[in-house]
């Protein structure tokens, strides 16, 4: 077959080859992707919800088909993002960094995948894989309906891992607009979802629950690199605020559609439930805010008085560490009835946040570096 | 390379890409429909007399192994309408905060009380007391004596180093952008 070309008065060769135009490839696709890892979230947090409140499980539930649709479309886009970077690299046109990342060649220069997606896409593709082997786990072991076994383990960091590629997509588009409003989304939807797969760790009979380690952990290093990604002034409020009005939408979402579809399909809710708050939304942090502001104030130190960057991420993930540790027992004795304020949880998480948020600042401030790396800002001229 | 070369993969990328989406619609939309929910089936009974109240547990797994759930069902004679009462395991694989709930309705056998895919983790001998409340008053009694087996399937070790490489995976990937980047040594601005 032939390919079209028309001859430019010039007397160069113009490919008529029909072409996506980059700048519209590249934020639908990075949105379709982060659309995909917001379809997941919400499925996980329904089906949380559905074991709760209701209770039976399938392999085909509703909301275990919302998880997997958004794991697929994440894949997809993400496997349409490689294709597109790797005909443009063939068709001798540049890969932009802001189309997810720095290219990477891959199987010897066959695909041309950019960072993110390909990362992104690899979650996608683990978490399909890792579908089939939950179904050969329930096969062996019945429908347990909890969180730490290993297939789900396995699924929820496949969840996760895409959920990363989709920070560095959006990382890599820092420059535009719409790359800074993904970064503000992506973000907050990871932090979300990372502490789930800590579960594994419920195996083990340790003396604080290691969930909340994990939030205490993951809160401020993600929220501080979202900051340190943006460079900008109210990123990390930004980013506290999206997160507050994620878990508010899944905090009224997850029981009420546990409830509309137990009763759709004729089953009742179980007997002698007990008020309590929705599992995934009620473990988020919501003083987050606070801990924004402080991050906030110490970031604007940084860039006004030239204090050193990673001393100010250090304090900054110190200060979070502490103010998430603080608040997480509060936060649990005011919105679950069946939950006193126990002063003990609150020294041991406090105590707890400081060291683990040293350690969100450490590796933020190292994971900044690097995202920054995939896209290096160019220079005003 | 001509246009006419450039152009074939071009094709068979498309290709890839058209068969990967109509996969997966198939597989989800496919999928759709199969969303009825197993009749609880017993495959095993035992008699317990709680004080008045003659109580038959089924269970719809026998023999039970660990981490291997299974749907039990709680039967007073006569049903369990004005009726109540609480369930007391004990065992090795029960923790301290599971080991008292109240009789609830199972989900998917609402004319008996029970619990719904429940696995206990550890093989050894369990029992199982009913405290009953009902117009006759209460009753008290206890199947003891049920054993659990070894875990079926792989070793767990097995499981989970095969459910842990997703972890492996990213942290080797962590590790290798961490020594091309070196961001330690970089200078970083917020």
């Amino acid at each position: 077959m032939d390919i079209p070309v028309a001859r430019v008065p010039s007397g160069r060769v113009r490919d008529r080859t029909p072409h996506v135009d980059a700048a519209i490839a590249g934020p639908a696709g990075a949105y379709a992707v982060l659309l995909g890892a917001a379809i997941s979230t919400v499925g996980i947090s329904w089906d949380v919800e559905w074991h709760k409140d209701v209770g039976p499980d399938t392999f085909f539930t509703l909301p275990h088909l919302v998880l997997y649709s958004g794991s697929a479309l994440a894949g997809i886009a993400s496997l349409a993002m490689v294709l597109l970077s790797t005909s443009m690299q063939r068709a001798g046109r540049p890969v932009s960094p802001w189309m997810g990342g720095t290219p990477v060649r891959v199987f010897g220069g066959i695909f041309t995948a950019p960072l993110g997606y390909l990362v992104s896409g690899i979650g996608a593709a683990s978490f399909l894989i890792y579908g089939l082997l939950d179904l050969v786990w329930h096969s062996i072991y019945g429908f347990d309906a909890v969180l730490s076994t290993p297939s789900h383990v396995a699924l929820f960091l496949s969840i996760s891992i895409t959920m990363i590629g989709t920070v560095i997509v959006f990382a890599g588009a820092r420059e535009q607009r719409w790359g800074r409003i993904g970064v503000v989304l992506a973000i907050p939807i990871l932090m979300l979802f990372a502490p789930i797969p800590v579960n594994a760790l419920n195996n083990f009979t340790l003396p604080v629950n290691p969930v909340v380690v994990g939030i205490v952990l993951f809160s401020p290093l993600l929220l501080l690199i979202g900051a340190g990604v943006l460079q900008r002034a109210g990123a990390a409020v930004a980013i506290a605020v999206t997160l507050g009005t994620l878990q508010a939408a899944l905090w009224w979402f997850s029981p009420w559609a546990a409830k509309v579809y137990a009763t759709s399909v004729g089953l009742p809710l179980r007997d002698g439930l007990i008020p309590s708050p929705p599992r995934l939304p009620g473990g988020a942090p919501m003083f987050l805010i606070v801990a924004a502001v402080a991050v906030e104030v110490l970031f604007w130190l940084s860039r006004t008085r030239g204090l050193d960057a990673r001393k100010m991420m250090l304090l900054a993930g110190v200060l979070t560490g502490l103010i998430v540790g603080l608040t997480l027992p509060v936060q649990q004795s005011l919105t679950d009835p069946t939950s006193p304020l126990s002063s003990t949880d609150v020294v041991i998480l406090g105590l707890l946040g400081m060291p683990l948020g040293a350690l969100a600042g450490f590796l933020a401030a190292r994971f900044t570096v690097m995202l920054h790396a995939l896209a290096p800002v160019r220079k005003e001229l | 390379m001509s246009t006419r070369h450039r152009r074939l993969p071009i094709m068979c990328l498309r290709r890839i890409a058209v068969t990967a989406l109509v996969t997966t619609t198939l597989t989800i939309g496919g999928a759709a429909p199969a969303m009825a929910y197993a009749p609880v089936n017993i495959v095993h009974t035992e008699n317990v007399q709680a004080g008045p109240y003659g109580v038959t547990v089924g269970f719809s797994v026998w023999p039970i192994r660990a981490m291997q759930s299974l749907d039990f069902t709680f039967m007073p004679d006569g049903g369990i309408a004005g009726k109540s009462g609480t369930l007391i395991i004990t065992g090795p694989g029960v923790q301290p905060d599971e080991r008292s709930t109240p009789l609830v309705r199972h989900p998917r056998k609402p004319d008996a009380w029970g619990l719904d895919v429940q696995a206990f983790n550890a093989p050894g001998t369990y029992s199982f007391e009913f405290v009953i409340n009902g117009p006759q008053g209460q009753g008290r009694g206890t199947l003891s004596d049920v054993t659990i087996l070894n875990q079926p399937g792989p070793p767990l070790p097995l499981s989970w180093t095969i459910g842990l490489l997703p972890f492996i995976a990213l942290v080797v990937f962590i590790t290798v952008a961490w020594r091309r980047t070196k961001p330690g040594r970089e200078p970083l601005t917020v």
